[in-house]
């Protein structure tokens, strides 16, 4: 007489589970890899050292005081400054070449947006508010990194805390979704 | 519809002259170009799958040949009690309690339908495709405005970026919204000036003045749907 296997012997139970759990892993892993890891960056800035010699954000970011986008430098802005100093290093070879090539620098954005959303930087620092409530502390980072749980909730929680006078406008639709 | 109650709350208008509509349908192309209308071709025209946010209604007027066309361009109504809002299972059509419009929130939209089956003026168009946009026509884009996937309804919002982009341009500048300082795509195309987009909230904007025009009537009022679009009637007989 043949024995009938339990359920959890069956091999096409065994399969299908190894099958799921390997989605939901790999799910969870690239989740995590393109999400919360940094892009790799044509060139990797050192955002701590520029801090740390007290350069603005805004000196290379001009957009956003003005308008949606922050903006990257391009390279006149890089080598207005590094063509007298610091020349000898790797990734400075790298921004030599850029200027050489005469081509503008891919950089990745790393704090990004879904298309739906349309994020304005120019309100946001016109009402007081520093970069790195939102970028987190670039002192500390070398290359940017993108921060977690930058989700509606976030957005929301902030425009409550920080103007609750101000929720019928701040908590519309339309400030953020058109 | 609840807020019906909670008496009449006013923001943005738009008042239509008919008098001044030569019907030549130039807020149809600017509306379509502020807000990447995706073009559905002949074919779903004909199947009625067009999708413009604002339509031109033409009427024959008289006996032939004594026959002259009236002219009645029809947008979302933006009603301050409308019947699409109550229907949406997802919230995606929502009342904006700071501008007094109908939105439609693209990424919650699910595609029922049900609010442009409860539209009495067939104000909502559906996106039956993904919008064909292929190489070089991409740069005619609007940045400011979502690019709408197959599946997801979508309306005349009376420019809402552009009605945010001047609030945020004001409050950095301090000061108020000037009036006529905001116009929707439509209103700036207009070439005799028989759209006029303004605050009805404030009694001395010219949208108010012309909003109490003895010529003044709103689309299908009897409905209740409080429509912010006020029309002047039109046929010539009031010297247009």
């Amino acid at each position: 007489m043949k024995l009938k296997k339990p359920w959890w012997n069956q091999p096409g139970i065994q399969i299908a589970s190894v099958l799921v759990a390997l989605i939901i892993v790999g799910g969870i892993v690239g989740g995590i890899f393109l999400t919360q890891t940094p892009p790799e960056q044509p060139i990797a800035f050192p955002h701590n050292r520029h801090v740390a010699i007290g350069a603005s954000c805004l000196y290379c970011h001009t957009g956003a005081t003005l308008g949606p986008s922050a903006g990257l430098p391009g390279i006149e802005k890089c080598w207005g400054c590094h063509q007298q100093v610091q020349k000898q290093s790797p990734e400075l070879t790298k921004l030599a070449g850029y200027v050489e090539r005469n081509e503008a620098i891919p950089w990745v954005p790393v704090a990004i947006q879904p298309d739906f959303v349309h994020f304005k930087h120019s309100p946001h620092l016109n009402a007081g508010l520093q970069c790195s409530a939102c970028h987190g502390d670039l002192s500390k980072m070398k290359v940017a990194e993108p921060q977690k749980g930058q989700n509606m909730g976030w957005c929301l929680q902030c425009h409550k805390n920080t103007a609750p006078e101000q929720w019928t406008k701040l908590s519309d639709c339309a400030t953020c979704h058109y | 519809m609840a807020e019906v109650s909670k008496g009449i709350a006013e923001k943005w208008g738009l008042v239509v002259d008919q008098d001044r509509c030569t019907g030549c349908n130039a807020c149809v192309v600017a509306c379509s170009m502020e807000n990447n209308v995706p073009f559905t071709g002949e074919d779903n025209v004909a199947f009625g799958r067009g999708t413009y946010w604002i339509y031109n209604k033409r009427m024959w007027e008289g006996a032939y040949p004594e026959v002259a066309p009236a002219f009645q361009p029809v947008m979302c109504q933006q009603c301050g009690s409308a019947p699409c809002e109550p229907v949406c299972p997802t919230f995606a059509a929502v009342h904006s309690e700071e501008e007094q419009i109908n939105l439609q929130i693209y990424n919650r939209c699910i595609g029922t339908r049900y609010c442009a089956n409860n539209c009495p003026y067939h104000a909502r168009q559906f996106n039956f495709q993904d919008p064909d946009i292929p190489e070089p026509m991409n740069s005619y884009l609007n940045p400011d405005v979502t690019i709408r996937r197959r599946g997801v309804m979508e309306k005349c919002t009376f420019c809402v970026q552009r009605i945010v982009a001047g609030r945020q341009t004001a409050s950095a500048e301090d000061r108020p919204l000037r009036d006529g300082e905001v116009t929707p795509a439509c209103v700036a195309a207009c070439p005799s000036g028989a759209l006029v987009f303004g605050d009805l909230s404030d009694p001395s904007s010219r949208v108010s003045q012309m909003a109490q025009n003895e010529r003044q009537y709103k689309l299908m009022d009897e409905l209740g749907t409080r429509p912010k679009v006020t029309y002047l009637k039109g046929g010539g007989r009031n010297g247009g």
